[in-house]
């Protein structure tokens, strides 16, 4: 299969699968218990007003006819209103997505050198100190949760130092420094959480390499330990790291719950929150759909650069 | 996703997930590593003594949640919301800090015909920031507004039995009448703060408030964003000569309580509408940090369903309330930030609560008399709640269990806890023990009638008794504070013998703020906001 063909093939399935998940969604929404015309009156509102503002928010209507409903005015570019915030699903959704990819790009593009630049060093020194340095240091990190590492860091360099601010919050007109001085400290909780997972794959995948027939021979014929990790090493080490950043870049789109409540950063992870807990379905259905087709687009994209780093590898098919 | 039906209860204990444990954990280690970080630990309150003049002028940086849903004052029920609005907007009342009625849009008020008809009179002169006059139109429209099913208002609730549609006149244009359904002696409370969806609007109000903001209040509303926060100017034309002292007011939303708080550590905001008492206490002093406290009457009620066993015989009530450990519940979780309760609904911090009535307290020999006398050798039940109870849960499972008592916990996300309906199955009102966290009121009868009278619209004891049912409308009645102060023993002797509700404790209110640079700010009872008085330091 081409890669053009390929490409065609997966990008026509985003369709249909979001369409899949959309119901998923909204059966899940109207299964779970909760009302979101109580949520907005109060439980101290009477019955009666909570049953005025659901037919109000169309809620009486039969279940199909709701989601046939939203499904068309979705597809036809209108996002409905969000039933709490009470504001234009479309531009609330697609603002917070925006700062959303603000900050996994920023984030993204540290982790990848570092945790690449970690995982090799640690793979080289297989076995000595900088690898049990490295591997200890990364599975910790990994392991501690954001809240943890944030708040740490909210506390020593923002609220003590006050090198930060404790708002990552950008300020309206926010040039590039100003961006990220704002954006520093939930980007080191980020890139702390993400480095020793992606490490500790390029790592692996090093020490297999630096391992292998070819590798050996090459060092038997005298080549030059620099240009054996830049010709062989890298290239076929960082292949599985591709993987490994298509998962932490998926993680860093839509699951930044944590570090946008913490470090107050109006991401769409917060807004999906949000109105699921409040069933809110208009805006939990356009996260969905935003979030579900940018899941899907960054494993495509993982593996195109699969592809390219590893051209054995057969697109669509076994290898 | 939503929160799984009951995403932490396994069994019979409460097992905490390894990420809820880590949060708990992070969240209780949160004020002891501030207070660590803080520069000045331990050095005098600065805010606390204000001395000398104010300061006109500056800019106060609020930090609070973000609204639970759009602004709208008819509709309102959450501490941020009311907070805005009533920076913007005022009562015919307000309700100070200690309880007390103090006028504001009225400058007085009598009454009539056995406590059935209030007559208000308005001061003269006050003026909506579009320079409409604010009369007596303006008002009879406010309620008018809140009375009419149509705009869904929760004061509909307040005023059931007392106020319906058509019971407010407006005879001139400084002259407000309420005709009321039957005598209730404190009536003014009911159009105060402490009722906070009364706030007065403008006659043609018309559900946009955060749009165009139209009050009388002490500042304007410049600008509003759901996702980020709102803006407030001085209200260069406020009645009250030379107030507001501040320039205007800026609020931040912060979603996470932590992350509001540590925004206040490091000086991003100076104050907080909604201190939590159990984050804040530990900062006092740290900083520059001022931690004002408040008594409240906010209470989380540990209801009994009295028409259905185990709780039908009023002996297994009772061994539950000497099985709780109050003192400790009140350390533990209401950070002693309160008084111990003693299961009944005068707080003592309304006027004229009962003050001799025995201290209720643990005692294990009597709850083995007291199950005994009941035949239930052996007593369990399920315990239903939602997130914000579960500490409570979870102490109450744990003391109860040291006096042989088994209790299962039942979490529910709180749209499950507090949906359904109302008349027939809400789990809130109808499950068999559960915790209500009810938000503090300006006069016992708004807890009395709707919880524990027959027939109340969120009776969830299912209590009933003719005598605590005459006492209370004797009591709403009685324009004497003695026949008052009477009505209010029988009905607090009542509650503590039958114990349709447990009332282990009352929980007290907290607001942080930067002593360092601003003074008085104070908490009040329901976190309500006055900034009129607050002033640079």
């Amino acid at each position: 299969m081409t890669v053009g063909s390929y490409l065609l093939r997966r990008l026509a399935a985003i369709p249909l699968t979001l369409l899949g998940a959309s119901l998923l969604v909204f059966a899940a929404t109207v299964v779970l218990p909760g009302n979101v015309a109580r949520t907005i009156l109060g439980r101290e509102a009477s019955d009666a007003s909570v049953a005025a503002l659901s037919a109000e928010l169309g809620l009486d209507r039969p279940l199909p006819a709701q989601y046939l409903s939203w499904l068309g005015r979705f597809l036809t570019g209108d996002w409905g209103t969000s039933a709490t915030l009470r504001a234009p699903v479309r531009e609330l959704v697609l603002d917070r997505l925006g700062a959303s990819m603000l900050i996994a790009g920023i984030a993204f593009v540290v982790l990848v050198p570092v945790a690449l630049g970690l995982g090799l060093l640690a793979g080289l020194h297989h076995d000595r100190w900088p690898d049990r340095l490295i591997s200890g240091v990364a599975l910790g990190l990994g392991a501690t949760p954001e809240f943890v590492t944030g708040v740490v860091l909210l506390v020593v360099f923002a609220a003590t130092l006050h090198w930060f601010p404790t708002s990552a919050r950008l300020p309206p007109g926010a040039g590039s420094l100003d961006t990220l001085w704002h954006l520093t400290l939930p980007v080191v909780s980020l890139v702390l959480l993400c480095t020793g997972y992606v490490a500790r794959h390029v790592r692996a995948s090093t020490v297999t390499v630096l391992a292998s027939p070819y590798v050996r021979a090459a060092r038997l014929r005298g080549m030059s330990s620099a240009r054996l990790v830049r010709t062989h090493v890298l290239r076929n080490a960082t292949v599985p790291a591709a993987s490994a950043l298509g998962v932490q870049l998926q993680f860093l789109l839509g699951g930044l719950v944590v570090v946008e409540l913490l470090f107050d950063y109006p991401g769409v992870g917060a807004l999906l929150l949000r109105s699921a807990t409040d069933k809110d379905l208009p805006t939990l259905q356009a996260c969905a759909m935003v979030l579900g087709a940018a899941y899907m687009l960054i494993v495509l994209a993982a593996d195109l650069v699969y592809r390219l780093l590893d051209p054995r590898v057969r697109l669509g098919g076994a290898r | 996703m939503p929160h799984a039906r009951r995403p932490s209860v396994r069994g019979r204990r409460l097992v905490l997930g390894r990420r809820a444990f880590l949060g708990a954990t992070a969240a209780a280690g949160l004020a002891g590593l501030l207070t660590a970080c803080g520069a000045d630990q331990g050095s005098p309150a600065p805010g606390a003594a204000p001395a000398g003049p104010p300061r006109p002028g500056g800019t106060l940086r609020v930090g609070t949640r973000p609204p639970a849903t759009s602004v709208d004052p008819v509709t309102m029920y959450d501490g941020s919301s009311i907070a805005l609005v009533q920076l913007v907007a005022e009562y015919l009342v307000w309700l100070d800090e200690d309880l007390r009625l103090q006028p504001q849009l009225a400058e007085s008020w009598t009454s009539g015909d056995g406590g059935k008809r209030w007559t208000f009179t308005l001061r003269r002169g006050v003026r909506f920031t579009d320079g409409t006059p604010m009369d007596s139109s303006a008002v009879k429209a406010s309620f008018d507004r809140l009375l009419d099913p149509a705009h869904k208002s929760a004061a509909i609730s307040a005023f059931a039995t007392i106020l319906g549609p058509g019971g407010v006149s407006a005879p001139d244009a400084a002259t407000v009448t309420f005709t009321l359904q039957r005598p209730f002696a404190e009536f003014p409370y009911l159009v105060s703060a402490g009722n906070y969806n009364a706030v007065i609007l403008k006659a043609d109000y018309a559900g946009d408030f955060t749009r165009s903001a139209i009050g009388t209040g002490p500042f304007t509303l410049t600008s509003y964003d759901p996702s980020t926060g709102a803006s407030f100017a001085r209200n260069t034309g406020y009645w009250q000569a030379g107030k507001p002292y501040l320039d205007a007011v800026d609020v931040h939303f912060y979603a996470d309580d932590q992350a509001d708080l540590i925004a206040l550590q490091g000086g991003e905001i100076d104050t907080q509408f909604l201190s939590v008492a159990s984050l804040a206490t530990p900062l006092a002093g740290s900083g520059g940090i001022v931690v004002d406290k408040a008594i409240g009457t906010a209470l989380t009620a540990f209801t009994l369903r009295t028409d259905r066993p185990p709780f039908d015989r009023k002996e297994v009530r009772q061994a539950l309330a000497y099985g709780l450990n109050r003192p400790d519940v009140l350390t533990s979780i209401g950070s002693g930030v309160g008084v111990l309760g003693n299961d009944h609904l005068l707080a003592p911090a309304f006027r004229g609560a009962p003050t001799d009535l025995p201290q209720r307290a643990q005692d294990r020999a009597k709850v083995g008399e007291l199950l005994a006398a009941a035949g239930v050798p052996t007593l369990g039940f399920t315990l239903t709640f939602d997130p914000p109870s579960r500490d409570y849960a979870v102490t109450i499972q744990n003391q109860l269990q040291q006096v042989g008592i088994t209790v299962e916990l039942d979490q529910r996300t709180s749209s499950d806890f507090y949906g359904g309906n109302q008349a027939t199955d809400t789990p809130w009102l109808f499950t068999t023990a559960n915790l209500v966290a009810w938000a503090g009121r300006a006069v016992p009868s708004q807890l009395i009638t709707p919880m524990v009278t027959s027939g109340g619209v969120w009776n969830g004891s299912k209590y009933a008794n003719p005598a605590l049912d005459r006492a209370a409308a004797a009591y709403d009645a009685a324009i004497a504070d003695q026949e008052r102060a009477a009505q209010g023993q029988i009905i607090a002797q009542a509650l503590r013998e039958d114990v349709p509700v447990i009332v282990s404790y009352w929980s007290g209110t907290v607001r942080a703020f930067n002593g360092a640079t601003f003074r008085g700010i104070r908490a009040h009872p329901s976190s309500y906001v006055d900034f009129r008085s607050v002033s640079r330091v």
